[in-house]
């Protein structure tokens, strides 16, 4: 089997910052735990879309890595929180607006916060598996603008978490910064524990005047957090091993930002300092799926990443139907 | 609630009246009249960690437990037969029992010739049992293991006992107050263990799982 190598990973965040007074004022509650954590948060405008967003990140990573996008993009695989259009996701809009020239394009809707990771995974089974050379891996968040902003939500202080951003990553075969496992998990029994909700109880898809939303059943809260302690540390330990690495011997921690006490546990689940961990959740939010290929972003703009580094990357969605993690080097 | 043994002289008499929490002069007390209910689930979050290194949680205090299917009443009277040290301990051998003193005392074979002496006090209606040990000398039983047995009926819903079994660090594991009383050819010392009990204990407490339960099974 041949090794799929990270190449680069660029980024696009909407301009429209918003600060935690937004939501003090639209709430008219000050103090609120969903208030400390994140500070600042990105909201994409109306005028925006998941594509146009996929589009300048793409452009960014173009304009780093020199790429040619017609030529140098042999697969493009995508994922986002709340499409342009529900029907479809924006594989097809992506290559139209960039003029991409792809033999193969995926839309994934599962893996939530860690479809980055079920999206390399899928990356190396299509490299491995095809005359393809090259992918471009593209998360794109976007229900902090389209979900968090609506009036309606914007009362509620857990609005004040999610933000957006669209992170993308291109790899290619070979071995000059490999991917040395990749563990992705699907756990059925939890999949319905995070719902769509609207204040009339209609169906999300039905008319109505008011907004609908994304919640956690109350009464699950507790287990949430506690199958995102278990869960993450595990799989983390998991691809690990399938690495044949120690915990001790990774040096950067790419993670999903639900919030800051995940966090700090999964950073001692393998002992590792809080510098080595990437935390975007203050000046970004919640980014779903899009935080971890904008942390690697971030990470490799940075200069945190170091070239021998040994990157974990690991997480879970929503209610904890998905876990993943991956180990990778980054030479350079 | 209502308790099986009611012997709180300190309960309020049934009326008809709703009792509320009193207004306490004590700073930093965590309640619902002055946490609400967000901030207490975030400093429970907070509070709740995916790892805990095993000083965090048996540094300080070594608390284990067991399910074990056997009445609760044999184990209670088994663990209170201090004689039994003999069959489900690890290390404590030749017992002898000075009756005046209601004192017993061992050879602690894990300090070779140390002499571990006990006094054991039980209450048969707590079911509690507590062996008061000292390694090398018996003025001062500093060594409390604390035992209690709780019918699994009541905790579990099925037939036998959990066990609970709590040793605290007392000062005296990290430093022996009595060096003149040990075996002068003796280079270990019992607290020097202290990292290793939850361990030992565990270990311990399988003997004392299997060998009840052997004999339950055997009997019924």
């Amino acid at each position: 089997m041949e090794t799929m190598s990270l190449v680069g990973a660029a980024s696009y965040l909407p301009e429209n910052i918003i600060d935690n007074e937004h939501f003090i004022k639209a709430s008219g509650i000050k103090r609120h735990p969903m208030f400390r954590g994140t500070k600042l948060r990105r909201h994409m405008d109306p005028t925006e879309s998941a594509t146009s967003m996929a589009s300048a990140a793409i452009l960014s990573l173009k304009e780093k890595l020199s790429l040619d996008l017609e030529k140098d993009v042999d697969v493009l695989i995508t994922n986002v929180t709340i499409p342009d259009i529900p029907f479809v996701g924006c594989g097809a809009a992506i290559v139209g607006a960039l003029g991409l020239k792809p033999k193969l394009v995926y839309d994934l809707q599962n893996g939530g916060c860690v479809s980055f990771i079920f999206m390399m995974e899928l990356a190396q089974m299509i490299l491995n598996s095809s005359s393809t050379k090259s992918v471009i891996i593209c998360n794109i968040q976007t229900a902090a603008g389209r979900i968090c902003g609506q009036e309606d939500n914007l009362k509620l202080p857990q609005s004040a978490v999610p933000g957006d951003g669209c992170g993308v990553a291109y790899f290619t075969k070979g071995n000059t910064n490999p991917l040395h496992s990749a563990v992705t998990k699907t756990h059925g029994e939890y999949a319905n524990d995070m719902n769509i909700v609207t204040n009339d109880g209609r169906k999300w898809w039905e008319p109505g005047s008011t907004a609908f939303n994304i919640d956690f059943s109350e009464e699950k809260i507790s287990s949430v957090i506690a199958r995102g302690n278990k869960l993450v540390p595990e799989v983390m330990y998991e691809s690990l091993a399938l690495a044949q690495l120690q915990a001790s011997d990774i040096d950067i921690l790419i993670t999903n930002q639900p919030n800051r006490i995940f966090l700090r546990n999964w950073r001692e689940a393998i002992q590792l300092p809080e510098e080595q961990h990437i935390n975007t959740l203050p000046d970004h939010g919640n980014l779903f799926g899009a935080a971890i290929p904008i942390s690697l972003a971030l990470g490799l703009d940075s200069g945190r990443i170091k070239p021998g580094s040994k990157i974990l990357l690991s997480g879970f969605s929503h209610a904890g139907d998905y876990s993943a993690s991956a180990t990778l080097t980054w030479n350079g | 609630m209502s308790t099986v043994h009611s012997n709180n002289s300190n309960k309020p008499e049934s009326t008809e009246q709703v009792f509320q929490a009193v207004n306490l002069d004590i700073p930093n007390l965590c309640r619902i009249e002055d946490t609400p209910k967000e901030d207490m689930q975030e400093i429970c979050m907070e509070m709740t960690h995916a790892v805990y290194p095993h000083d965090k949680i048996y540094g300080e205090f070594c608390s284990i437990q067991e399910y074990i299917n056997c009445p609760p009443e044999k184990v209670y009277e088994y663990l209170a037969n201090t004689s039994n040290f003999l069959e489900w301990t690890f290390s404590l051998r030749d017992m002898e029992y000075n009756e005046e003193e209601d004192l017993y005392t061992f050879t602690d074979a894990i300090g070779g010739k140390t002499k571990c002496f006990c006094r054991t006090t039980s209450s048969p209606e707590a079911m509690t049992v507590d062996y008061h040990c000292a390694w090398d000398q018996e003025n001062k039983l500093w060594m409390v293991y604390l035992m209690r047995v709780i019918p699994a009926e009541l905790v579990l819903d099925k037939p036998g006992s959990v066990v609970l079994w709590t040793n605290c660090c007392h000062p005296f594991y990290n430093n022996n107050p009595y060096p003149e009383s040990a075996p002068s050819d003796r280079k270990v010392w019992v607290g020097d263990m202290w990292p290793m009990f939850y361990a030992g204990h565990s270990i311990e407490m399988q003997n004392l799982k299997k060998i009840l339960e052997h004999r339950h099974t055997q009997k019924s």
